[in-house]
C-alpha cells in the first residue's frame, strides 16, 4: 500500500532515486537542519528498545522452561514415574511466559507509539518553519496521506524489525546453551547447520533483489495503475475512453501480478528454507536419538540417553530456529520502513529553500525601502502587472511585521489577511467571519457581513446563518475574499488584502472599495491589486513593475 | 427497475469466485499443518516406544524405518506443503484480485458522484484510504478465510480425539475454548470500536491540515501558522494512542492464543496419568499432547486473523457506502455535426443539486464559438456540466437543430474538458485519448498547443508522463490537445487558458478555435478582456 502512494506523489527532481534500501541518505539541496527520519526514529527508540530487548529475552528463557519441564515431564511419565510437582511448575512457567509475553508485547507497542509521535513532532515543527512558498509546493494530498502511514511504518522498522533482529543474534544462543547442558554433541549439529542455512539466504536474498529490480524496470510503472485510473475518472469518463481504459486496465493488472509472483516465489523460498531446516533438524535428531535408544548405533551424545533427555532435546530444537523465522516475517516491515522513511524525509524534514533567488529578484532595495516607510493609517496600493512580485512584496512585509521583536501585542496587535485564500471554518456564516475574533454580538457580525454584500449573496442563502462545509467547499474565491474582508474590519487590526476586488462582479467590487477606503481612515490598509479604481482611491502607491524596470535598466 | 442503487461489494460472484486454486491452497494448507503436527506428535512417539522397547528385549526386533521414514515424509510434507500453500494462495489472491479491481473501476465508473461538483478520490489522501479499504477486502479470503477454517478443522479433530481419549481433558479443553472464544469476540467488537474511532479522528485531522495548508499564507501573516498546526496533529497522535490501545488488545488476543494450546497440552498429561494410565498406554496421549503442542504454534497468528477479519469487515462497509447505478448500455449517436444547439428555459444548478439563477434560454450555433463569463461562483461550470450530460436537470430543455436530446445523447456528443484536467500515468500517445489518429495528427495537436518541444525532450509519443513531470500551464496544454483531436460536434472547455499566459493562451485559443470552427464550441473564463481572439460572443452569466 505504501508504495502505491510513494508511486503517485510527484516527482521530486532533486532527490535521487534509491532503489536499495541500505544507505539511505536523501542528498538535500541545502544542509538538512537535523537528522534523517530514521536517525530520529532510533533516538526516540533506544531507551524503550532496551526495555524489551531484555524482556523478550526474559521470555525466550521461560518458554525454554516451559518446554524443558513438559519434555522431562513426559519423560519420566512414560519410563514410569511421574513428577505431579513439574507438571505445576510448567503451568506456573507457561502462566509466567503469557504474562511476560503480554508485557514485551505492550513495551514494543508503547515504544512505537513514542517514535511515531516523535516524527509527527519533527514534522509538524519543519512544517510551522517552513516558508509559505514551500509549503505551497508541497504535495498536499501526498502529504496528508504519509503523515498518515509512514510515521508508524517507521516505527515498526526502529521497533518491531530491529528487535527480531537482535533477538536473531541472542535467541538462538539461549536455545543452543540450552540443549548443551544435556547434550553438547546435538547443539553441535545445530550450530554446524546455521552457517548452511545463512548461505541459502545469502543467494535467494540476491536472487529476490536481482528480480525485484527487474521487476521494477519491467512492472514497476503498472503497481500504481489501479489507483490512477481511480484518480482520473472523471477525465477518462469526459473523454469517452472507458471501455479501453478497462481493458488496458486489466491487461496491466495481470501483467504485473505475473511480475509480482515470480518475485513472490523467490522470496517465499527464503520462508521455506527456514521451514525446511526446522523440520528436517527435528526429524534427523528423532532418527538419530531413536537409534541411540535402540541402542543400534552408539553415535557419542546421542546414546545412552534418558526419555527425558532426548524429549528435551526434540523440543529445543524447534525454538532454535523461531527467531530466524520471526525475523523472516518482518521482511515486510524492513522495506516498508525505509521507504517510509526516504518519503518523509522528502516530503518534509529536508530544507527545501528553492525560491529564494526568486524573490531576491524582485524584493530589490529601494522596494524594501518604500516599503519599510508605512503610514499608520491610510490606503496603501501596490501596483504592478500580474506575476511581477506584488503578493511577494505583501507577504514579505507581512513577515517582517510579524518577526518585529518588543512591539508585538502592544502598538502592533497583528494584521488581517484578506485573500481567496483565507480559512473558513465549518460551520454558518456567523462563525466564518466571527473566527478568532472573541465574543461578538451578532449585531456585529450583520453589520460586517452587509457592508461587503454577503448578506443578499443568491449563492449563499440564509444570511448570516448560511451553512458553509468542511474547506469552504460550498464557496467560490469571490466569497471568501468577502468573508475574509469581513473579518478584518470585524477585528480592527491593519488589513493586508491579496488582490480583493479580483473575481468580484462590479456591484460587490464597488462595495468592496468603498469598505477598504471607510477601513482606511482608521488603521493602515495595505492591498495589492491590479484594479485602477482602487488603486486611485490610494494615498499612496507602491509600483512594483516600475522598480522591476529600474532594476532591469540599471543592470542593462 | 426494482433497486436502483446497488451496493459495489456485491459484485456477481460467479465471475470472481474461482474456487479451484483456493481449494487447491485449502489442500495445501491442511497438508501442511497435518505434517507440522505428525511431525512433532510421531517423533514423540517415536522416542516413547523405542524408549520403552529399549529397556526390553524386544529392542531388537522394533521396525524403526518404518515411523523414521514417516517422520522425515513428515518434515518434507510440511515444507512443501506450507511453500504451496503460500504460493498457490497468492496466486489465487492476486487472480481475484485483478477481477474485482477491474469490476471495482466499472462500477465506479458508473457511479454519480464522478461527475458532480468535485471528484472525491481525485484527492491523494481520500485515495490512499479508498485503496487501503480495497486491499484489506482482497485480501480477506488469503489472510482471514483460509487460515481460520484450517485451523477450525485442526482444532475441532484435536477436539474429538481428545474428547474420545481422554474425557475429562476434552471437557476442559471445551471449557478453556468457550472462554477464549468469548473473550475473543468481546475483543473483537472493542478493536472495531477502536479502529473505527480511528479512522474518523484521521479523516477528521486531515480535513483540518488540508484546509489550514491551504490557508497558509493568510495564517502566516496573522501569525496563526503555528498554532493552526496544533489541532490536527493532535488528532494524528490522538490516532496513534488510539492504535496503541488497538495493539494492546491485540496483545491480549496473543496471550491467550498462545496460553490455550499448552494449557490443552498439560490438562491432556495430567489426565492421562490421574486415569491410571501406564507405560505404553501412556503413548497414544503423549502423541495428543504434542499434537497440541504443534497446533499451539500455528495458533500464534489467530490474532492477525482476527483484526484482518476486522479490517475486511469496516473496509467492505466503506466500500459499500459509494453508491452505483446500473450501468446503462451504450449506444451509439451518429450525429458528426450539429448546426445548433439551444437551450430553452434551462433550469440552473448548483453541483450538489439545488438551483441557483433564472432559468436560462440561448442559443449556440456551429462556427461561432461562445465564451461565458461572470464572477467567480456564478455557475458557469455547473452549466458546462448540464450542457455536457454530466449534471442531470431540466431534460428535454436542451435540442440540437430541433431534436430534444437527452442525458446518453448529450454525454456521447460531448466532449468535456474540464479546468482541473488529470495527466494519466501512461505514454502521451494514450495520454491524448485518439486511438485512431495517425502519428502526424498527434504532433500537430501537440504543435497547437506548443507542447511540442517539451514532448520531443521528454522523448516522443512514446515516452511515459505522470502527473507531477508537467507543469500547471503544461497540463492544461495537453488538455486542449484532446480537445483538438476530438471529433465530436459539441466541444466545451472550462477555463482554458487557465494558467497559462495570456499571449500564449489567445494564440492556443485561436488556433483551437479555429480547427473546431464547424463544431459547437462554448467555453468558460473569468476574464472577458483576455479574450479578444476572433470571433468569440460573449455571453454574460449573471450571478443570480
Amino acid at each position: 500500500m505504501l508504495h502505491a502512494v510513494s508511486n503517485c506523489q510527484d516527482n521530486r527532481p532533486m532527490v535521487p532515486e534509491q532503489p536499495d534500501g541500505s544507505d539511505l541518505h536523501p542528498i538535500p539541496t541545502s544542509a538538512a537542519p537535523g537528522s534523517t527520519a530514521l536517525c530520529q526514529a532510533r533516538t526516540f527508540a533506544a531507551p524503550g528498545l532496551r526495555a524489551a530487548i531484555a524482556l523478550q529475552m526474559v521470555r525466550t528463557v521461560l518458554r525454554l522452561a516451559f518446554t524443558g519441564l513438559s519434555a522431562i515431564f513426559v519423560g519420566g511419565m512414560i519410563t514410569g514415574d511421574a513428577n505431579l510437582p513439574l507438571l505445576g511448575a510448567a503451568l506456573a512457567t507457561l502462566i509466567l511466559v503469557s504474562t511476560i509475553g503480554l508485557l514485551t508485547d505492550r513495551a514494543v507497542a508503547n515504544t512505537e507509539l513514542k517514535v511515531a509521535n516523535g516524527l509527527l513532532g519533527t514534522a509538524r515543527s519543519a512544517l510551522a518553519a517552513a516558508q509559505s512558498r514551500d509549503i505551497q509546493a508541497m504535495p498536499l494530498g501526498t502529504l496528508i496521506a504519509g503523515l498518515q502511514r509512514y510515521p508508524q511504518a517507521v516505527a515498526s522498522l526502529a521497533v518491531g524489525h530491529r528487535l527480531a533482529s537482535v533477538m536473531l543474534g541472542l535467541g538462538p544462543l539461549v536455545a543452543a546453551a540450552a540443549i548443551m547442558a544435556v547434550s553438547w554433541q546435538a547443539a553441535l549439529v545445530l550450530v554446524v547447520l546455521t552457517p548452511v542455512m545463512i548461505v541459502f539466504f545469502i543467494l535467494i536474498g540476491r536472487a529476490i533483489r536481482i528480480g525485484a529490480e527487474a521487476q521494477e524496470k519491467a512492472f514497476g510503472r503498472l503497481a500504481a495503475q489501479f489507483a490512477d485510473r481511480i484518480r482520473a475518472l472523471p477525465t477518462i469518463l469526459g473523454n469517452h475512453a472507458l471501455p479501453r481504459e478497462s481493458r488496458k486496465l486489466a491487461t496491466r493488472m495481470d501483467a504485473y501480478t505475473s511480475g509480482t509472483m515470480s518475485v513472490l516465489r523467490v522470496a517465499f523460498l527464503n520462508a521455506g528454507i527456514i521451514d525446511l531446516f526446522a523440520s528436517l533438524s527435528i526429524a534427523i535428531l528423532a532418527v538419530f536419538l531413536g537409534l541411540g535408544h535402540l541402542k543400534l548405533m552408539s553415535v557419542p551424545g546421542f546414546a545412552g540417553l534418558q526419555l527425558w533427555q532426548s524429549l528435551f532435546i526434540l523440543m529445543i530444537a524447534p525454538e532454535y530456529f523461531a527467531p530466524f523465522r520471526r525475523y523472516a516475517e518482518q521482511y515486510h516491515a524492513k522495506s516498508e520502513g525505509f521507504a517510509a522513511a526516504t518519503a518523509l524525509d522528502t516530503l518534509v524534514l529536508a530544507a527545501r529553500p528553492q525560491f529564494a533567488d526568486f524573490e531576491a529578484a524582485i524584493l530589490t532595495r529601494e522596494l524594501l525601502g518604500e516599503a519599510s516607510l508605512l503610514p499608520r493609517t491610510g490606503l496603501v496600493a501596490i501596483t504592478g502587472a500580474s506575476g511581477s512580485g506584488k503578493s511577494t512584496l505583501l507577504r514579505h512585509v507581512a513577515g517582517l511585521r510579524s518577526a518585529l521583536p518588543d512591539q508585538t501585542e502592544r502598538d502592533q496587535p497583528g494584521i488581517a489577511w484578506c485573500s481567496t485564500e483565507i480559512y473558513v471554518p465549518e460551520g454558518t456564516l456567523g462563525d466564518a467571519i466571527g473566527w478568532e475574533a472573541g465574543p461578538c454580538s451578532r449585531t456585529r457580525l450583520f453589520l460586517a457581513a452587509g457592508s461587503v454584500g454577503l448578506l443578499d449573496d443568491a449563492l449563499l442563502p440564509g444570511g448570516i446563518d448560511a451553512s458553509i462545509k468542511a474547506g469552504g467547499e460550498n464557496l467560490s474565491g469571490g466569497q471568501r475574499v468577502r468573508i475574509g474582508l469581513a473579518r478584518a474590519l470585524l477585528s480592527g487590526r491593519d488589513i493586508f488584502a491579496d488582490e480583493p476586488t479580483a473575481k468580484l462582479d462590479p456591484a460587490n467590487a464597488a462595495m468592496v472599495r468603498r469598505a477598504l477606503a471607510d477601513a482606511a481612515q482608521t488603521r493602515l490598509v495595505l492591498v495589492a491589486t491590479h484594479d485602477r479604481a482602487l488603486a486611485m482611491l490610494a494615498g499612496n502607491t507602491i509600483d512594483v513593475g516600475w522598480h522591476n524596470r529600474q532594476a532591469q535598466e540599471k543592470v542593462a | 427497475m426494482k433497486d436502483n442503487v446497488s451496493s459495489i461489494v456485491n459484485l456477481p460472484q460467479a465471475s470472481i469466485r474461482q474456487t479451484a486454486p483456493w481449494r487447491l491452497a485449502l489442500v495445501f494448507a491442511f497438508a501442511a499443518l497435518a505434517g507440522g503436527i505428525l511431525l512433532t506428535s510421531v517423533s514423540v512417539w517415536l522416542l516413547g516406544a523405542v524408549a520403552l522397547a529399549g529397556m526390553t528385549p524386544a529392542a531388537l526386533t522394533f521396525s524403526f524405518q518404518m515411523p523414521a521414514a514417516f517422520i522425515r515424509l513428515f518434515a518434507l510434507t510440511r515444507t512443501a506443503a506450507k511453500y504451496g500453500e503460500r504460493v498457490v494462495g497468492h496466486r489465487a489472491a492476486l487472480t481475484d484480485q485483478n477481477v474485482r479491481r477491474s469490476a471495482l473501476f466499472a462500477a465506479m465508473a458508473a457511479a454519480p458522484s464522478v461527475c458532480r461538483a468535485s471528484w472525491q478520490l481525485g484527492n491523494q489522501d481520500r485515495l490512499a484510504d479508498f485503496l487501503d479499504d480495497v486491499e484489506d477486502v482482497d485480501y480477506a479470503r488469503l489472510r482471514v478465510s483460509l487460515p481460520s477454517v484450517t485451523l477450525c478443522v485442526a482444532l475441532l479433530l484435536l477436539l474429538a480425539t481428545t474428547l474420545w481419549m481422554t474425557p475429562l481433558a476434552g471437557v476442559a479443553i471445551l471449557i478453556l475454548f468457550a472462554a477464549s472464544a468469548a473473550a475473543a469476540v468481546y475483543l473483537a467488537s472493542r478493536i472495531e470500536a477502536d479502529q473505527a474511532a480511528l479512522r474518523l479522528s484521521r479523516r477528521h485531522a486531515s480535513r483540518l491540515l488540508g484546509a489550514a495548508m491551504q490557508a497558509v499564507v493568510p495564517l502566516q501573516g496573522e501569525r496563526r501558522w503555528d498554532a493552526m498546526l496544533g489541532e490536527p496533529f493532535g488528532g494524528y497522535t490522538d490516532a496513534q494512542n488510539r492504535a496503541l490501545m488497538l495493539r494492546r488488545r491485540q496483545a491480549l488476543l496473543d496471550m491467550l492464543a498462545s496460553c490455550v494450546a499448552p494449557c490443552a497440552m498439560l490438562s491432556v498429561l495430567a489426565c492421562a496419568w490421574l486415569a491410571g494410565l501406564r507405560g505404553a498406554a501412556l503413548l497414544p496421549p503423549a502423541l495428543l499432547a504434542f499434537a497440541w503442542l504443534a497446533v499451539g504454534d500455528s495458533l500464534q497468528g489467530a490474532s492477525r486473523i482476527l483484526i484482518a477479519f476486522v479490517r475486511a469487515k469496516a473496509a467492505k462497509a466503506a466500500l459499500a457506502k459509494w453508491p452505483t447505478a446500473p450501468d446503462a448500455p451504450p449506444r451509439r449517436y451518429a450525429q458528426d455535426r450539429i448546426s445548433t444547439l439551444s437551450l430553452d428555459g434551462l433550469p440552473r444548478c448548483a453541483p450538489d443539486g439545488r438551483r441557483i439563477g433564472r432559468p436560462l434560454a440561448a442559443v449556440f450555433k456551429a462556427g461561432r464559438p461562445t465564451a461565458l463569463h461572470g464572477p467567480s461562483g456564478c455557475g458557469k461550470t455547473s452549466l458546462l456540466k448540464q450542457i455536457a450530460g454530466w449534471l442531470d436537470a431540466g431534460d428535454g430543455r436542451i435540442a440540437a437543430d430541433g431534436v430534444g436530446l437527452r442525458l446518453e445523447a448529450r454525454r456521447s456528443m460531448t466532449c468535456f474538458c474540464p479546468h482541473d484536467a488529470t495527466v494519466l500515468a501512461d505514454t502521451v500517445r494514450e495520454n491524448l485519448f485518439a486511438p485512431n489518429a495517425t502519428d502526424e495528427e498527434l504532433w500537430a495537436a501537440l504543435n497547437a498547443v506548443e507542447l511540442e518541444g517539451r514532448i520531443s525532450a521528454a522523448g516522443g509519443l512514446d515516452s511515459w508522463l505522470t502527473q507531477g513531470e508537467l507543469s500547471l500551464g503544461e497540463a492544461q496544454r495537453l488538455n486542449l490537445a484532446r480537445a483538438w483531436l476530438s471529433d465530436k460536434p459539441i466541444v466545451l472547455l472550462d477555463e482554458p487558458t487557465e494558467h497559462l499566459d495570456a499571449e500564449q493562451g489567445e494564440r492556443i485559443l485561436s488556433i483551437l478555435l479555429h480547427r473546431l470552427r464547424q463544431r459547437i464550441v462554448i467555453l468558460s473564463s473569468h476574464e472577458p478582456c483576455g479574450m479578444a481572439s476572433g470571433g468569440l460572443v460573449f455571453r454574460h452569466i449573471a450571478q443570480g
